[in-house]
């Protein structure tokens, strides 16, 4: 009997992976299955991780929006943050072959090391199917999905769609807040925001 | 070498003489080092208190760069503004031109891809002392190809002069064109809907009004799926837009209706009950699919308007005559075979060449339809003159092909003299295709150029068919009567329609340009026929008058062109018809109004356009009744009228000048006193009281 919810959404992804291009995610719905590899050729699948808050958050390191966070140490203290309250982080790199931010396994190895990239996986999605599953439109792009499988939060990282890093200190961190809302058991007040920064870059 | 050498140079210190303070003048901090470099410009140098002055950030992206709309879709970033402006000086919004769309990847993005204006307004307080006024601006945006995107930023700054009430003021003409390209507010109210994940628009608009490949901006997010394709459909007097909706979170919503190339609406709706009705245009989604069936049954009907537009009058004696001349020929099959091949030649590369050109016109904004040709009053005359040179020659006043124009190439024997035959009979059909084309014609508007092209060639293959028939069927040909003495009189019977189709142009020249110039013209035409009837005589006695009657006819010819009015005066023949209904009206200029001002005449000026419906409504209800045309005309009200039906710079300062961004806007001038602006929306009561009061 402990197995049914499991067997249920594992059902459930099987449905939707059928139809990768559907439209966006919703909030409220349970997210979407899926199988990625990481840097290391490993597969890692979504639903591996069910019972714990996962953390998605599509990255593009050419992206001038994602240098903003990274530079400024804002994104990895995010990631440290969240996975100290024990959830997952899942970086995923929807960038297609040939286009800005692509990467190799070992390219994104050193990336990960040279940034001090805090998250549990770095995910290659090169066709753009997951991507494109979950209405991913810019970098970053993040979603919060609870120990459910819900979906949670989808949108951006904070309040000031800006280049400039001077605006992170007075920005509302859009994922913390949510994360903190869930620890304590309220309701997320700022489910869904516009994300901002450069359009993915997917395979056409 | 030496001195040409020293000439160079001394003309170079002048040019840079030259360069420098216009460099100076421009105030520009722009940085060139940018992929989308921003420059602040003012339309006016000099200020007033109390006034205001447009700026404008006018962005030139490199190539393969571009910019982002205020709402810049599924990614990217609009502009940023943090000013630094003297006390008493206040920055209104950002004003921003149509943009274009950017699909990539399923990726939405609003762009511009060209150089484009960011406009913004000024007020300045009525406390400016004259001096410098010094304005800065740091302003962000988004740079990106289709592949990078830099966020960019600039500091610009730009000094103006604050001087005295009547100092003059220096506009910068570029200004009209950065405003050409703002979308215009259009008056009426729209409403949407936003259920089962579906959005719906309803907005106002004259089924008149063209568009090529509409799609609606919206500037709120999270409202619509800005990737879906847009449905839209036309019912009567509204236009309906369908696509996915991705919340309904508000309950107003605004944004940008594009109907072409820097052509827009700006809209604004509010939540309500919006239905599918109507029929169908092509939106961005079906329209290929539905294009290919679209384009045949358009061909379809361009071939068959085509074909009846054999039995017109203007065409019918030119044709007839032709076919019995290929019965003529007899029985050389080839000869007979290569003569209709020529004229269908020629038909279909005069009614494609004029197909390509009405699209061109379209393309770079004008206004026109088929039959284009025939708004010019000078074309009218030329072609009155031929076809009554036709007529008189079908009559037997002159004989022979030596007249220098048109119909020496038709009666030319063999190939050539078929395919000029051929050009002129789709030249003089374009009139009378009106009522048969109508709605193939109509579909050359949805269509992508090409296929437009090709239904214009269809028109000529039909015209030709007929003849191709003649001419590759045998037992057609046998059954053409032979030709024989009757042929005379059958030319000549043949007179009468084209004395009829001059009779038509006569008509339609005058309705253009007047009695006055049209009577002018007639003189000219007059002349034309005598020339002919001296050179005919000329042929009876057995003397050669050619080279003479080609110089009469050519002068003849010029001088009715010069002598005829130009575009100017037909809109104003056009102006004094549309209003002869009730309410006469003269065009808006300022000039004009401050002529009547000056002469202490009440004057009442509106504005309109053809799209605004709320205007419309206005004139029928209010305006346009015998009611205040007589008030008006016992209080010796003059009447001007602004028509923003296209965008017209000098209309569009004035309407902001008076705090209105579009039209309709009412303005009753009292003689010596401050206009008082009316309501939007009129009645005969507002409008007979005005000038009822004592003056």
């Amino acid at each position: 009997m402990r197995n049914l919810p499991t067997f249920a959404a594992t059902a459930i992804a099987a449905i939707a992976l059928a139809s990768p291009l559907a439209a966006a995610q919703k909030n409220g719905a349970i997210a979407q299955d899926f199988k990625l590899t990481d840097v290391n050729g490993k597969t890692i699948q979504l639903s591996q991780f069910r019972g714990k808050t996962i953390v998605l958050e599509w990255h593009n390191p050419g992206c001038p929006f994602v240098a903003k966070h990274y530079s400024s140490g804002n994104m990895q203290a995010t990631q440290k943050a969240a996975r100290q309250q024990g959830a997952v982080w899942l970086t995923i790199n929807s960038g297609a072959k040939g286009k800005q931010g692509h990467m190799t396994g070992p390219e994104a190895k050193a990336l990960i090391a040279e940034q001090n990239i805090q998250s549990t996986n770095y995910l290659f999605d090169t066709k753009g199917v997951v991507g494109k599953a979950y209405g991913a439109k810019t970098t970053p792009h993040m979603y919060i999905i609870d120990g459910s499988g819900t979906l949670v939060y989808q949108g951006g990282i904070d309040d000031k769609p800006t280049a400039n890093i001077a605006d992170i200190k007075n920005a509302r961190n859009h994922v913390l807040a949510a994360l903190s809302e869930m620890k304590s058991g309220k309701k997320i007040s700022v489910a869904q925001t516009r994300p901002y920064g450069c359009s993915v870059k997917y395979a056409s | 070498m030496t001195f040409d050498f020293r000439i160079f140079s001394i003309m170079l210190a002048f040019v840079a003489l030259a360069i420098a303070p216009a460099a100076d003048a421009q105030n520009r901090l722009g940085n060139t080092e940018l992929n989308v470099p921003a420059t602040l410009v003012a339309e006016a140098q000099q200020v007033k208190a109390g006034q205001s002055v447009t700026l404008a950030f006018v962005m030139e992206p490199k190539p393969t760069w571009h910019g982002y709309w205020e709402n810049p879709g599924d990614a990217g970033i609009g502009m940023s503004f943090d000013w630094s402006l003297p006390a008493g000086v206040t920055s209104g919004k950002a004003q921003f031109q149509v943009p274009d769309r950017l699909l990539i990847s399923g990726i939405m993005n609003y762009i511009y891809k060209g150089d484009y204006a960011v406009l913004v307004t000024l007020s300045l307080s009525n406390e400016l002392r004259p001096g410098p006024l010094p304005i800065s601006v740091k302003s962000e945006w988004l740079s990106c190809t289709d592949e990078i995107c830099v966020p960019e930023q600039d500091e610009l700054s730009i000094t103006l002069q604050v001087v005295g009430k009547d100092a003059p003021v220096l506009l910068d003409k570029r200004f009209d064109g950065f405003r050409a390209a703002l979308p215009r507010p259009l008056g009426s109210e729209a409403k949407f809907s936003a259920s089962d994940d579906r959005f719906r628009l309803s907005i106002p608009l004259p089924a008149s009004v063209g568009m090529d490949q509409p799609y609606f901006f919206i500037l709120e997010d999270g409202i619509i799926d800005y990737a879906a394709p847009q449905k839209f459909n036309r019912d009567g007097d509204r236009l309906i837009l369908e696509t996915d909706a991705r919340g309904d979170g508000l309950d107003t919503i605004s944004g940008i209706l594009k109907i072409g190339n820097h052509d827009g609406f700006l809209i604004t709706a509010t939540k309500g009950e919006v239905a599918m009705t109507g029929l169908p245009l092509a939106g961005d989604g079906a329209k290929n699919e539905a294009g290919a069936s679209l384009l045949f049954f358009a061909l379809g009907g361009a071939i068959l308007g085509g074909l009846l537009l054999n039995l017109m009058p203007c065409v019918f004696p030119i044709l007839s005559l032709k076919a019995i001349s290929l019965a003529k020929a007899g029985g050389n099959e080839a000869e007979v075979r290569r003569d209709a091949l020529a004229y269908t030649a020629g038909v279909v590369l005069v009614a494609t060449a004029l197909g390509a050109v009405l699209l061109g016109l379209r393309a770079s904004g004008a206004a026109v339809g088929w039959a284009f040709q025939l708004q010019d009053p000078r074309i009218i005359f030329v072609l009155l003159a031929l076809v009554t040179a036709i007529g008189l020659n079908l009559a037997g006043l002159f004989e022979l092909p030596n007249i220098n124009f048109g119909n020496k190439l038709t009666k030319k024997d063999g190939a050539a003299g078929s395919f000029w035959t051929g050009a002129l009979a789709a030249f003089v059909a374009t009139p009378c295709t009106g009522p048969f084309m109508a709605a193939a014609l109509g579909a050359t508007i949805i269509l992508p150029p090409i296929a437009a092209l090709v239904i214009f060639a269809g028109l000529g293959v039909g015209l030709a068919l007929p003849f191709l028939l003649i001419a590759f069927v045998p037992a057609i040909r046998s059954r053409l009567p032979k030709p024989g003495p009757w042929l005379d009189s059958f030319r000549k019977i043949m007179a009468i329609p084209m004395f009829l189709t001059s009779i038509g142009l006569i008509w339609l020249l005058g309705r253009q340009i007047g009695t006055d110039a049209l009577g002018l013209s007639l003189i000219f035409l007059l002349t034309v026929s005598l020339i002919l009837w001296w050179f005919g005589g000329g042929q009876m006695k057995g003397l050669s008058r050619g080279a003479l009657t080609s110089a009469a006819m050519v002068a003849a010819l010029s001088a009715g062109i010069i002598a005829l009015p130009g575009e100017e005066a037909m809109n104003d023949q056009k102006l004094a018809q549309s209003s002869n209904a009730t309410l006469p009206s003269e065009a808006f200029s300022e000039s004009r109004l401050s002529e009547l001002r000056a002469a202490d005449q009440p004057v009442f000026a509106y504005f309109t356009a053809d799209w605004c419906i709320t205007c419309k409504a206005n004139e029928a209800a209010a305006i346009q009744r015998s009611e205040t045309a007589e008030a008006f005309k016992s209080a010796k009200v003059a009447v001007l009228m602004g028509d923003w039906t296209r965008p017209d710079p000098e209309i569009s300062r004035f309407l902001e000048k008076h705090g209105r961004a579009g039209v309709p806007l009412y303005l009753y001038y009292a003689p010596g006193e401050k206009p008082v602006i009316l309501p939007q929306i009129l009645t005969v009561a507002t409008l007979t009281e005005l000038v009822a009061k004592p003056v």
